[in-house]
């Protein structure tokens, strides 16, 4: 369904060009879910954003395609890729108290996404009589929307505006906002990062629930590789704009490949009795205007090997659907 | 529940025009200058006697709290006294220059709100662009220039060079009209007189442009930054994703959000405004309060005075309260 083929992504800054996302390689089967796991600033949500094309001035994709279902995204025209957003992909945002428009009801926000790819235009039949039947269709599937997403009392609630629900509401109200066109592509950039855990729990499992039910492909960006390892088939890890690993859900947390993703791993708390000291990776994301050695993690790596300062990384298929890049493999 | 809140914050208005009232009677007095003096002074011979008279009339005489206490009691009766100088009640001489001067005020106002709102969006969205630039530095000018020398450079340039527009007055010499509302824009439609609307709309240019440029220059300014920070908000991202056009992820989506700061400035700039219309109106020959009241300043008309200044604040009260009521419809969050 989607393959992304060494996008790159850079944004010019007075340091010099810092590549956000570098050479990412990606695929993805339909109904898939794929966790894009990751430190704050390694590219995760710039790498989605370049699939929808909405990377924020002064970035740019430079190089690179996405294939959706073999079509080039980063080839098409404003016009066509206006087509693709909210109907063929979808997106849900980090702090959903943010995301919605505070000047327009919840309900009427919904249904704009509705309105826009002319969904229950087909229907409704031609203007005038068409409108009126065309707006309360409209409205009907906006209440079943909110229903299914988990919103009481869909009906009261169509009127009231974002600053009267609740934060868990809010990101339920985005899903909603997300599946109003049946996206055959997800992508939720960290949906639960800003919530409780308790609701975090819920959001995951109404998305899993979306998944399952509508078939919908879903790429969850996320830094919290237990998060991944409970939601998603499949794991990529990135670091500073590049996939260094990728590998089915159980393989890749029982037998990390790259030595950052067992750092990752070490640094995750676990609830049990024994006390056991948390192991932090030593030093800092790099500054990816000032990429000094061919491997990004080569400072921090424990596993560093003198080569690693120079050789040529490629991301390498090591067997069992497994991809890493270092020289160790 | 609005209607109450509305009704409540009118009433509140009372206290405020009473301090108004009492602050505009002592600081007229103040002035150096007495009115008797001056109207007598072009006369010729005057008798002592006469001239006692007058000030008897006028209760001049009295002491100036006894002139108070009469002025306030007289005001809340909704009676502001007769001008010294035309011996005809101040209400009326308001009543008859009121609608030159809201023609005046709604032409300015309607000017810098179609000017101002759309250069400060395009500014916005064009951010560093030459576009941006070139209408910022407009917006300086628009700022820093007093409104006698942009009325006076206007005339110079459409009136005298170009001919375009006429230099002064309402309408043509000659040329009358039937009041109705009194906006002459708006009566002459009514009446369905097309070269009138014409005329008279052709005369309300110049002066508009000249108040209103300030005010233009002040919403494109707050316009463009509120829009800046509105374009970067999350929400926007969201009406971009959900396939929107620019257009209307801008016009829709944003704009409607960074109106919400415009609309104080707004409020606030009715002051400007205000302040305004006595120098244009001065400027234009345009028969309104604030020429009135600049003529009345002279001539130590204190009635006149008086009631217009009274009548600026309490325009400058509502307009505040319009825009606090507009707040409510823009910013679902906030209530009156």
């Amino acid at each position: 369904m989607l393959e992304i083929k060494g996008l790159r992504t850079v944004f010019p800054t007075s340091k010099g060009e810092v590549v956000a996302a570098k050479d990412v390689d990606l695929t993805m089967e339909p109904g898939q879910i794929i966790g894009l796991v990751g430190e704050s600033g390694c590219g995760k949500s710039v790498t989605m954003l370049s699939i929808l094309r909405l990377v924020p001035h002064p970035g740019r994709i430079v190089s690179g395609q996405v294939l959706f279902f073999g079509e080039d995204l980063v080839k098409k025209s404003p016009l066509e890729m206006r087509r693709i957003r909210g109907k063929e992909i979808a997106m849900i945002f980090q702090d959903p108290m943010t995301t919605l428009n505070p000047v327009f009801k919840v309900g009427e926000q919904i249904r704009e996404s509705l309105r826009i790819h002319g969904i229950m235009s087909e229907q409704a039949g031609s203007w005038p009589w068409g409108a009126r039947y065309r707006l309360q269709a409209e409205r009907d599937k906006v209440i079943q929307l909110m229903e299914e997403v988990g919103i009481p009392s869909p009906q009261a609630r169509y009127h009231e505006y974002p600053h009267q629900f609740s934060g868990g509401m809010q990101q339920r109200a985005l899903i909603a906002i997300a599946l109003a066109c049946e996206p055959r592509l997800l992508l939720a950039d960290e949906p639960t990062t800003a919530l409780d855990v308790t609701i975090q729990a819920q959001i995951l499992d109404l998305l899993r629930r979306i998944n399952e039910t509508h078939g919908t492909g879903i790429i969850l960006v996320t830094h919290d590789l237990g998060v991944a390892a409970e939601f998603c088939e499949e794991i990529v890890v990135m670091y500073a704009g590049q996939i260094v690993e990728r590998g089915p859900t159980d393989e890749v947390i029982q037998r990390p490949l790259h030595p950052y993703t067992r750092g990752l791993l070490r640094s995750i708390p676990r609830i049990t009795r024994e006390k056991r000291k948390l192991e932090p990776i030593p030093g800092v994301v790099p500054d990816l205007a000032n990429l000094k050695y061919n491997c990004a993690f080569y400072d921090r790596c424990d596993a560093a090997l003198p080569k690693c300062e120079h050789d040529e990384l490629e991301l390498r298929d090591v067997g069992g659907g497994r991809l890493v890049r270092c020289v160790l493999y | 529940m609005r209607g109450i809140k509305v009704l409540e914050r009118i009433l509140a208005t009372i206290p405020i025009m009473v301090g108004i009232a009492v602050i505009i009677f002592i600081f007229i007095r103040a002035v150096p200058g007495d009115p008797v003096d001056l109207m007598m002074g072009e006369g010729g011979y005057v008798s002592e006697e006469e001239m006692e008279a007058m000030r008897k009339a006028f209760n001049l005489d009295k002491p100036v709290h006894v002139q108070l206490y009469l002025f306030l009691t007289q005001t809340l009766r909704g009676d502001l006294g007769e001008s010294f100088l035309k011996q005809v009640p101040v209400t009326d001489l308001i009543l008859d220059t009121l609608p030159a001067t809201i023609e005046l005020a709604l032409g300015a106002l309607v000017f810098a709100v179609l000017v101002g709102v759309p250069v400060g969006v395009i500014s916005a969205v064009k951010q560093n662009s030459l576009v941006d630039r070139v209408s910022m530095a407009g917006s300086f000018v628009g700022i820093s220039f007093p409104h006698f020398w942009l009325g006076i450079i206007g005339i110079l340039i459409f009136s005298v060079t170009l001919q375009w527009l006429p230099t002064n007055g309402r309408l043509d010499s000659g040329l009358s009209i039937e009041h109705i509302t009194g906006l002459y824009v708006i009566d002459s439609l009514l009446l369905g007189d097309l070269e009138l609307f014409w005329n008279s709309f052709h005369h309300l240019i110049l002066p508009s442009a000249t108040l209103g440029a300030a005010v233009a220059a002040m919403i494109a300014r707050v316009m463009r930054s509120s829009m800046l920070e509105i374009l970067r908000q999350d929400y926007v991202m969201l009406a971009r994703a959900k396939g929107l056009s620019e257009y209307r992820v801008i016009v829709r989506h944003a704009l409607r959000n960074a109106l919400i700061p415009t609309v104080t400035v707004v409020g606030l700039q009715t002051g400007v405004l205000l302040g305004g219309n006595m120098v244009v109106e001065t400027v234009f020959g345009w028969p309104g309060v604030g020429r009135m009241v600049v003529q009345s300043i002279y001539a130590r008309d204190y009635p006149v005075v008086q009631g217009a200044v009274m009548l600026y604040a309490f325009t400058f009260v509502i307009a505040n309260l319009i825009v606090d009521i507009l707040y409510t419809y823009l910013n679902p969050k906030i209530e009156l």
